[in-house]
């Protein structure tokens, strides 16, 4: 079999990679696992486009299996896509100490656990994967920030709340294997409570691991303090691989789920979407801004998500492969531009020496290719046309759309509260990038000059020009990815393909039309404009000069909105002025939107189990007359529980 | 494709294109003649595009190409939108499609250029006015798209040809769907082409302004395209005001000859408007925008009742 030689082959490229970065120097260890994850993507996206599997079936039996079908393979093809540009980057980003080998080769672990999860067949290897992708990132971030305590502290609420939050997924996982339910129709005969909780603990379970509001305290702190190419990996791969078996669960395997669950799907979809993206507004921190980014899109992702669920409660089968298409697209295409985008600050990072977006500025002209690659990845994420962030996020619009007009009034009103969540989160997520490319690309450099610590080499240009070509490409011919997601539902789905984006009803997005058009708009109106100058002027300042000081800000760019969103928001400002005999001296002004899910849900939540730890603590009170009566105590109550019959 | 089709099509994007800034004229005339001034006249638009178009362009320093492009690009995309809205049911397809929904990303990726341009230039004024659009269009965008789904629901396509010939006929009127989202449609519209009490385009006093601060870096040609920009907006909302959310009628004639009066008559609106209401304070919009919101959510109910 072709496809299993090519992984086979990916994988093992993957790992002597992960050894040379070990034995010999990164550098061309990273060409290599490169090149191992080119073969994924191959295999990948041969089993998803040919619609082949491999290997053995899903089984509820605890002996490890392997194989391949369609939707691990499109998985496997977007892990391949983001992981070769993001190792061909890492060249460039890694020097060649010993830290650095060591992160080359926990990439190459890192790696392996998500196609293990991929082409897991078992609970056991599944469970196994899942383990091994919480655990690695966080050896990684510790490797990479050895001693440090906000990285350590980092560290462990990752650790902490994804392993709270990951009993949910053992718990789903174990429940469908205990019913021998994994992979197989006997799913449809699961009882209603059965059924709930598989529903419930997944979503909470692979919810926190993706990154889903209100879980997802963990991820705007691990995912910046990691080395660039290790987040673009954790937003573009590790958080999809959860949505991955999110559909898996509450797609594939169980059968139709109440409409209920469908419309939490939706509404933790909406607060995802537009909570994430109105705290990313007010972070100043490019890393942190784009984590915040990745739980929006996640949101997105879950509303498409939740769409289907709600079709397939209302027994709209096709329409309900095309939310569930939608879900996918976006899943590939934000794994695309964030991961673009996270090795974007990782390049400005090293140029400038630190992230902070009100001090960067010009960028475009110093870093060209750099530059324009991430103002396209910008434009993408953003949603605008005609890249591929449109093509997923019109298409989850349209299931919103179709989701109210199926539904009865409840349904129908669930739809149109998560259009307009959509919407607004559309709109929010210009606003955060038009702020993003002016202060980073445009305009003219802010305070600190440059340091330039590190040009970056063409291996880092090549990758990011890659993945920027990747969102041109996806978003003039969204139909033909379209097209192949639309067969992954496990009801039959049927879509012409084409490459712009046709369904039913008539709606139509002909991408390459509208591509076609603005560019041959923009040419004409480039040469209608022509070039007679009259003189090259500075910018109008009330006659002064526009020396940095009076530049504008990212809190001055996002304070209108601030200012409206007040009672939502509830900033935070104070102004301190201070005199000497009347003549005021120095102003400071702070001002800061906090966390209210941090503040008004984790925090009290961490007091009462701290309060409570505090009790139960007396139960351990080092008196061995009291173990004895504990023993004692156990002993009786088990004797009349058999007494009773309730153990035999 | 036949020989009305052709004609069709010619009418919407000649309209679109040449006929855009006679709407802006009418609007100024009517102003001035409701305030007791002469006025210009209706082709004021027209001289000052000439007089624009012979001067040169400014150069501003440290630019980038973006700030060249933004105009462009602006104005290509509203050249798009021209194409796909319709003005009547029987519109030709220029390729672009009718969707409903690429209207509203193309709306935002012409607003991202020139919030990108003022951002090149560094301009506080431009960018005061572009901070105010963008935070502003969160609600206008939620609540266009809200009401532009509420027609698309009873048309079962977001197809702009389809809506047109589902909302034709008067016994539409009698739920109140249509009048309901009529409301939230017209704050839209009048959000969008920045007219009072939203915006005001007479004004460049930098504590009111929104649409005219990113413009106040460019000459020339640029300016031109900029104004053209502003003009084609009022094109294509009262064009979709006129004929999907008022009563029209289902037959093409009817729809084409409607067309030209029902304009009028809105611009006379707007300049009634402009005469009587003032200016509100900039953060107010976004409840206005809330209240079409709003509106056109229970247009949304009534429309399922109905049902």
């Amino acid at each position: 079999m072709p496809i299993t030689a090519v992984l086979v082959s990916g994988i093992v490229l993957v790992v002597l990679g992960g050894l040379l970065a070990l034995l010999v120097n990164p550098k061309s260890a990273n060409y290599i696992q490169a090149c191992g994850t080119c073969a994924l993507l191959v295999a990948g996206f041969y089993s998803f486009v040919a619609t082949r599997s491999v290997g053995a079936r899903f089984t509820s039996n605890l002996h490890p299996q392997v194989g391949l079908d369609p939707l691990s393979g499109f998985f496997l093809a977007l892990l391949g896509i983001v992981a070769m540009p993001v190792l061909v980057f890492s060249t460039g980003y890694f020097d060649s100490s010993t830290r650095s080998r060591l992160l080359a080769w926990l990439s190459s672990l890192f790696l392996l656990a998500m196609v293990l999860l991929l082409c897991a067949r078992d609970p056991t290897l599944l469970l196994g994967g899942w383990e091994m992708m919480t655990l690695i990132p966080a050896v990684m971030i510790l490797v990479a920030h050895p001693r440090e305590p906000k990285a350590s502290r980092a560290v462990w609420i990752y650790l902490g709340v994804t392993h709270i939050g990951g009993a949910g997924t053992w718990v789903a996982i174990l429940v469908l294997a205990g019913h021998h339910a994994l992979g197989g129709p006997s799913s449809l005969h699961l009882a209603y409570g059965i059924q709930v909780l598989v529903c419930v603990s997944a979503i909470i379970g692979l919810g926190t691991k993706a990154g889903l509001m209100p879980f997802h305290v963990w991820l705007p702190r691990a995912h910046p303090i990691a080395p660039a190419p290790v987040s673009a990996l954790m937003s573009g791969v590790m958080i999809k691989v959860s949505i991955y078996l999110l559909v898996r669960i509450l797609i594939d395997w169980l059968g139709p789920v109440p409409m209920w669950i469908g419309i939490i799907v939706l509404a933790l979809g909406a607060l995802s979407a537009v909570g994430g993206v109105t705290s990313a507004i007010f972070q100043h921190e490019l890393k942190r801004l784009l984590a915040m980014h990745s739980i929006e899109n996640i949101g997105i992702i879950t509303l498409a998500l939740g769409a289907s669920l709600c079709f397939r409660a209302q027994h709209e089968l096709v329409w309900a492969s095309i939310a569930l298409g939608a879900a996918l697209f976006h899943s590939l295409n934000h794994a695309i531009f964030k991961s673009l985008l996270f090795l974007g600050s990782g390049t400005f990072e090293k140029y400038l020496g630190a992230l902070n977006i009100d001090r960067m500025g010009g960028l475009l002209r110093k870093l060209p290719i750099i530059g324009v690659s991430f103002l396209v990845g910008s434009m993408a994420i953003a949603g605008l046309p005609p890249l591929n962030g449109f093509a997923s996020e019109w298409l989850t619009l349209q299931s919103l759309i179709h989701v109210s007009q199926f539904g009865k009034m409840g349904e129908s009103l669930a739809g149109a509260l998560a259009l307009v969540a959509l919407a607004v989160t559309a709109a929010l997520a210009v606003l955060c990038f038009i702020k993003v490319i002016g202060l980073v690309l445009l305009g003219s450099q802010r305070s600190t000059p440059y340091s330039k610590a590190m040009e970056p080499t063409r291996p880092m240009n090549i990758a990011l020009a890659f993945l920027a070509l990747c969102c041109l490409v996806i978003g003039v011919v969204p139909g033909l990815v379209f097209g192949y997601l639309i067969h992954l539902s496990p009801w039959q789905g049927s879509h012409r393909l084409s490459t712009g984006l046709y369904l039913p009803g008539g709606d139509s997005l002909p991408t390459l039309w509208v591509t076609g058009g603005l560019l041959c708009l923009v040419g004409i109106f480039y040469l209608a404009r022509g070039t007679k100058t009259a003189s090259e002027s500075p910018t109008w300042a009330c006659g002064q000069d526009l020396s940095p000081r009076l530049l504008w800000t990212s809190s001055g760019f996002s304070k209108p909105l601030k200012m409206t969103l007040q009672t939502l928001l509830r900033p935070s400002r104070s102004i301190n002025t201070s005199e000497l005999g009347n003549v005021v001296q120095k102003v400071t002004y702070q001002s800061s939107v906090p966390h209210h899910f941090e503040s008004h849900l984790y925090a009290p939540l961490h007091r009462f189990m701290l309060t409570q730890a505090v009790r139960v603590r007396k139960l351990q009170s080092g008196k061995l007359s009291v173990y004895v009566s504990y023993l004692i105590g156990l002993v009786i109550v088990a004797l009349s529980l058999i007494r009773l019959g309730v153990i035999r | 494709m036949n020989m009305s089709s052709y004609l069709l099509g010619l009418i919407q994007v000649f309209g679109g294109i040449i006929l855009s800034p006679i709407l802006v004229g009418v609007i100024q005339q009517l102003k001035a003649v409701m305030q007791g001034r002469r006025g210009p006249g209706i082709f004021q638009p027209y001289r000052e595009l000439k007089r624009l178009w012979g001067k040169g362009l400014v150069n501003v320093a440290g630019t980038t190409i973006i700030y060249k492009l933004a105009p462009v690009i602006s104005s290509s995309v509203l050249v798009i939108a021209i194409c796909i809205v319709p003005i009547s049911s029987r519109s030709p397809n220029f390729g672009f499609g009718h969707d409903a929904l690429v209207l509203v990303g193309l709306l935002a990726l012409g607003r991202f250029s020139i919030a990108a341009s003022s951002w090149d230039t560094q301009n506080g004024f431009g960018l005061m006015g572009a901070s105010r659009d963008i935070a502003i269009s969160v609600f206008a965008e939620s609540c266009l798209v809200i009401s532009l789904a509420v027609v698309m629901l009873s048309a079962r396509s977001s197809d702009l040809r389809t809506m047109i010939s589902v909302t034709a006929g008067p016994e539409r009127w009698i739920s109140p769907v249509l009048p309901l989202v009529l409301i939230s449609f017209t704050v839209v519209a009048i959000t969008e082409i920045g007219r009072q009490p939203v915006d005001n385009p007479d004004t460049h006093l930098e504590l009111t302004m929104i649409h005219e601060g990113p413009l106040l870096e460019y000459a020339g040609r640029d300016l031109a395209l900029l104004q053209w920009n502003m003009a084609a907006r009022h094109w294509i909302f009262l064009v979709l005001i006129c004929q999907i959310f008022l009563p029209h009628g289902s037959s093409t004639l009817v729809q084409l000859i409607a067309l030209p009066i029902v304009i009028l008559a809105l611009c006379v609106v707007a300049a009634a408007i402009e005469t009587v209401v003032v200016k509100m304070r900039v953060l107010e919009v976004p409840r206005l925008l809330s209240v079409g919101t709003v509106t056109a959510m229970m247009a949304l109910l009534a429309l399922k009742a109905t049902l």
